[in-house]
């Protein structure tokens, strides 16, 4: 018998059988419908965790900090290393600091293209003439960042500029985007260490100049309303602001950036060999997917009891199918079927079942998505046009290929049975 | 050519072995029309069983143009009963949810003949049982004389050497019964097809070239009514109403 006229005669008894074919369906379709959806979930995590840190790293760039000793040892004292500074945590934590030392031999390092300490900028507030002062979160301007300008742009930034957020024009009193750009606003920075009341009032005033107003974007990983100065100015700041203190000249992590033609894992490579801690954007991605495939993990996990629990139901079906069919099952033998024929047609039955419960699941799946995915990025407030849920017609067709061969693995013991029967005995039952 | 030598099948084990057919043997000549008459339980149904190889007797040979089919694997069987023989049922064995057309085609597609050649042959199977018209109707809307003669059609469709009928007017009353008598003996006739009918009824038995007559597993008698056979189809049926 041809494979093509069994299967069409294997989805015809189906046909026949319309309710129990329906019911048998849907219970692999409830574990399609898991699978389905946490492989979206999965693929749409994966895919804005890689717009996260693609919006906001550059695969050229490595994130360097001092190896830090490992197991911290709180009970006894450590023994004491000159040259490195260390910067108190509290209860008894230390946390080993880059010197400018540290910074000038890895700019030496082959590969490396520059290297920019990671300066956290402490400014006391922010003004212009005229207007009241607000507290200002300042970062270092990082061009692999992708933010949208609303006014200006970043292109011609240097250390007399800055760039601001939508909230801080409003607040600083410009009637729009356009109207702010080339206007001068004032950073004001205090000393860190402060030994008598008079130094405590010791400011230093930054009048810098706006290059460009962005729109904070909830794909920031750093706070998104916060002033951008470029590097120099950082630098400016950061040492007015710390001079004297131990932490001067010293800085917590340091950006590399590598050259066009390195490897960065070699760089990284190099660089750990040196004893540094090195993450590569890539590292940096692993660790939110290794999150992200924890929760997949769990979800399938579900999806594959109810699979395991439909496959009993697709034994039971067809065991009676076997049953009610018995007198067929003796005409076809009696005609010259052979026993492979006969249990092929059973199979195939069974795969049918799959395919259909797959085909029901993934579906339902499909549709549950489609509705959900605004719901859940309005409710987590995302950025509109984000998809939580991102249904890959690969990972449909794996599902439903791979419940049709579970099927038809539960279908062999109910298709062993029909081709064993003896035609004789069931063409005597009617 | 079939020839039956020494068979003997036995059910049961030890003390309570019950022999259902003892030493029998005979000949039937091709296209010859043949009636195995016996009560039930005289082995008549075991006998068409070993005949075409659903059943295997211990001992003896079944001879089917020169070839014992008892000796074959299950697998040439199964292909000796695809391609040379068919079976009509007392109660039919049609698949009440398919259609007339998908009826007759499974003995084709069992046999592996193509689709085109399928669609012709399955045409003028239902053509020579009258049934044209039934082609798409499901099997379960026909009455019993259709039923019957869309298990003929299903069994001339392959176009058999050999026909196996057991019972075949058994659950029709008079009227349809002999409709299908006459489409088995006609066909018989047209195609020089071995026909084999297994029933109890001894007026149907007499309108066959020849008649073996079972009791016990035994073989009480074989008669030979080849004369006979020409005028039967002129006399008006004697058929007790079942």
């Amino acid at each position: 018998m041809k494979i093509t006229d069994t299967i069409r005669r294997a989805g015809r008894s189906l046909r026949h059988a319309k309710a129990r074919t329906l019911l048998t369906s849907l219970a692999i379709g409830v574990g399609a419908f898991t699978i389905t959806l946490s492989l979206a979930a999965g693929e749409g995590g994966r895919q804005y965790a890689e717009s996260l840190i693609s919006a906001n790293t550059d695969v050229r760039e490595l994130r360097l900090s001092q190896k830090q000793d490992t197991g911290f040892e709180t009970t006894k004292p450590q023994e004491y290393s000159d040259g490195t500074s260390t910067e108190s945590l509290g209860g008894g934590f230390k946390f080993k600091q880059l010197a400018q030392s540290d910074i000038d031999k890895i700019a030496k390092v082959d590969g490396v293209e520059s290297i920019e300490p990671a300066y956290s900028l402490d400014v006391k507030y922010v003004t212009r003439d005229g207007q009241k002062k607000y507290q200002a979160s300042t970062n270092t301007f990082n061009k692999s960042v992708t933010q949208e300008y609303l006014a200006g742009n970043a292109d011609n930034l240097d250390k007399t500029k800055i760039l601001i957020p939508e909230e801080y024009r409003e607040v600083l009193g410009f009637s729009s985007n356009q109207e702010a750009i080339g206007k001068t606003i004032n950073l004001v920075v205090g000393k860190a260490l402060a030994v008598t009341p008079a130094q405590k009032l010791d400011i230093k005033t930054f009048s810098l100049t706006i290059a460009g107003v962005y729109k904070s974007s909830t794909l920031s990983f750093v706070n998104s309303a916060s002033l951008q100065v470029p590097a120099e100015t950082a630098k400016e700041l950061y040492d007015y602001n710390m001079e004297g203190t131990p932490g001067y000249g010293n800085y917590f992590a340091a950006i590399v950036r590598t050259t066009e033609n390195a490897n960065p894992d070699t760089v990284k490579e190099s660089l750990t060999k040196m004893n540094y801690d090195v993450q590569t954007a890539k590292d940096l991605m692993s660790t939110l997917f290794s999150f992200i495939n924890v929760l997949q993990g769990i979800l399938l996990g579900f999806g594959a009891l109810a699979v395991l629990t439909s496959i009993f139901g697709i034994i039971n079906t067809q065991y009676i199918s076997v049953l009610e069919r018995t007198s067929q099952i003796g005409l076809m033998k009696a005609l010259g079927m052979r026993r492979r024929d006969v249990g092929r047609l059973f199979k195939f039955e069974a795969a049918w079942i799959g395919f259909l419960g797959g085909a029901i699941g993934s579906g339902l799946a499909l549709v549950a998505g489609t509705i959900g995915n605004p719901i859940i990025t309005k409710s987590l407030g995302l950025q509109s046009g984000t998809n939580l849920l991102i249904f890959e017609p690969i990972s449909i067709a794996i599902v439903i290929v791979g419940l049709m061969i579970i099927s038809v693995g539960a279908g062999i013991l109910p298709a062993r049975k029909a081709a064993k029967l003896d035609p004789i005995e069931a063409l005597r039952t009617e | 050519m079939i020839e039956v030598k020494n068979i003997t099948k036995t059910y049961g084990k030890k003390h309570n072995v019950f022999v259902a057919l003892s030493d029998v043997s005979f000949t039937i000549p091709d296209g010859a029309s043949v009636a195995i008459l016996g009560k039930s339980g005289s082995g008549k149904s075991t006998l068409m069983h070993a005949m075409s190889g659903l059943d295997r007797p211990e001992t003896g040979e079944v001879v089917i143009d020169g070839e014992n089919i008892l000796k074959l694997k299950t697998k040439a069987v199964d292909k000796f009963r695809a391609t040379k023989m068919s079976f009509i049922f007392q109660s039919f064995f049609v698949q009440a949810n398919e259609s007339c057309y998908d009826n007759v085609s499974l003995p084709l597609e069992i046999a592996n003949v193509s689709g085109k050649e399928r669609a012709r042959k399955v045409k003028a199977a239902l053509e020579a049982v009258e049934l044209s018209d039934k082609i798409k109707s499901r099997a379960r809307n026909l009455s019993g004389g259709q039923k019957q003669r869309l298990a003929i059609a299903r069994a001339i469709v392959n176009d058999p050497k050999i026909l196996f009928a057991d019972e075949p007017t058994g659950n029709l009353d008079s009227a349809t019964g002999d409709v299908v008598e006459k489409l088995l003996f006609d066909y018989n006739k047209q195609n020089g097809t071995t026909l084999i009918i297994v029933t109890h009824d001894p007026d149907l038995a007499a309108k066959c070239d020849m008649e073996i007559r079972i009791k016990d597993g035994k073989i009480e008698s074989i008669s030979n009514h080849k004369e006979k056979a020409k005028t039967v189809h002129a006399q008006p049926s004697r058929r007790r109403i079942q």
